[in-house]
C-alpha cells in the first residue's frame, strides 16, 4: 500500500509552478516599466529558450512527429506571444494587483470555446465560475 | 474603457484561444514536446519583433528582467508538467496554480507599493475563486487533456 504523505512530491512541484508563476507576473511588471512591450517581449523569449532545452532533453529529443499536434503547438506558441505582448503593454499602463487577476480569468474565454467548438459540456461548478469571472472583471475595472 | 483593461482583455481573449489549443495539442503529443513546439512559436515571431524594436536604449539589468521573466514563466509550466508526472490529478493541481494572480498582487502591493482598495481586494478575491473554479473539469477524458494556466 501506498504510504500517505503530507506533502506528496506532486504537490510540491505544483505549489513551486504556482510560486514561479506569480513571481512571473510581478517581474512583468517591474520590467514593463522600465522598457518597451516589445523590448519585454525579446528578452522574455531569450528567457524561454534554456527551460525549453531542458525540456527537450528530458524527452531525448523525440520531439514529436505529430503533425497536427506540432502544427498546433506552434500556433499556441504565435498566440501566446502576442499575449504577452498585450499583457506587458497593459502591465506598462497599469497595476499588477489589478492586471494579474483580471488576465488569470483567460479560462473563460477556453470554456467558451470548448463549448462552441469542441462541443464540450459545462459543469455546474466552471458555469459558477464563468459568472464569478464576469462579476470580478466589472469589480476591477471600477 | 481603461487602457489596461482593454489590452487585459486582448490577453485574456488570445491566451483564452491557447487554453482551447492546448487542449488538442496535449492530446496528441507528449506535454513536454507542446512545451518546447509552443516556445518554438515565440522564437518564431521574435525576427518580427527584433526588425521593429530599438534595443539601443537597454541596460543589463532591463535585459536580466526580461530574461527572468521568460525563466520564471516557463519555469511555471514545466513544474506543473513535473507535478502531473508525479501523479498528480490535473483537476487538483491545475486549479491549484490557478493561485498564482495572489503571488503576483502581494509582491505588487509589498515591493512596488501599490495601493488595492478594499472593493479591488473583493474583485481579486472573486477573480482568483473564479479561475479555479473554471479549472475544475469534470474527470471525464483522458487525464492528458490538460489545461495549463498560461499565466502562462
Amino acid at each position: 500500500m501506498e504510504k500517505l504523505k503530507l506533502f506528496p512530491k506532486w504537490l510540491i512541484y505544483a505549489i513551486i509552478a504556482l510560486l514561479w508563476w506569480g513571481i512571473f507576473g510581478f517581474l512583468g511588471k517591474v520590467g514593463s516599466d522600465r522598457i518597451s512591450p516589445s523590448q519585454m517581449q525579446i528578452f522574455f523569449t531569450l528567457g524561454m529558450v534554456p527551460v525549453a532545452l531542458v525540456c527537450a532533453f528530458r524527452i531525448k529529443f523525440r520531439i514529436a512527429t505529430d503533425k497536427l499536434g506540432v502544427g498546433y503547438s506552434l500556433l499556441m506558441g504565435i498566440i501566446a506571444a502576442l499575449g504577452s505582448l498585450a499583457f506587458f503593454a497593459a502591465m506598462k499602463s497599469g497595476k499588477a494587483s489589478l492586471i494579474a487577476p483580471a488576465t488569470s480569468l483567460y479560462p473563460a474565454l477556453t470554456v467558451i470555446l470548448a463549448v462552441v467548438i469542441l462541443k464540450e459540456k459545462l459543469n455546474k461548478v466552471q458555469l459558477f465560475g464563468l459568472f464569478l469571472a464576469l462579476v470580478a472583471i466589472v469589480i476591477l475595472s471600477m | 474603457m481603461a487602457h489596461w483593461l482593454m489590452l487585459s482583455l486582448v490577453a485574456m481573449v488570445l491566451w483564452g484561444i491557447v487554453g482551447l489549443l492546448q487542449k488538442v495539442t496535449t492530446n496528441r503529443i507528449s506535454a513536454d514536446a507542446v512545451l518546447i513546439w509552443d516556445r518554438i512559436g515565440y522564437v518564431v515571431i521574435l525576427p518580427l519583433l527584433v526588425i521593429h524594436t530599438h534595443l539601443t536604449n537597454l541596460g543589463p539589468k532591463d535585459m536580466i528582467i526580461g530574461t527572468l521573466d521568460g525563466i520564471t514563466n516557463s519555469l511555471g509550466a514545466l513544474f506543473l508538467y513535473m507535478s502531473l508526472e508525479s501523479g498528480a490529478k490535473a483537476s487538483i493541481a491545475v486549479p491549484l496554480t490557478a493561485l498564482y494572480p495572489l503571488l503576483t498582487v502581494l509582491l505588487a502591493v509589498a515591493l512596488l507599493g501599490e495601493r488595492v482598495s478594499p472593493l479591488h481586494w473583493v474583485g481579486i478575491i472573486l477573480a482568483v475563486v473564479a479561475a479555479v473554479l473554471m479549472s475544475l473539469e469534470t474527470p471525464a477524458k483522458t487525464e492528458a487533456a490538460v489545461e495549463l494556466p498560461r499565466a502562462a
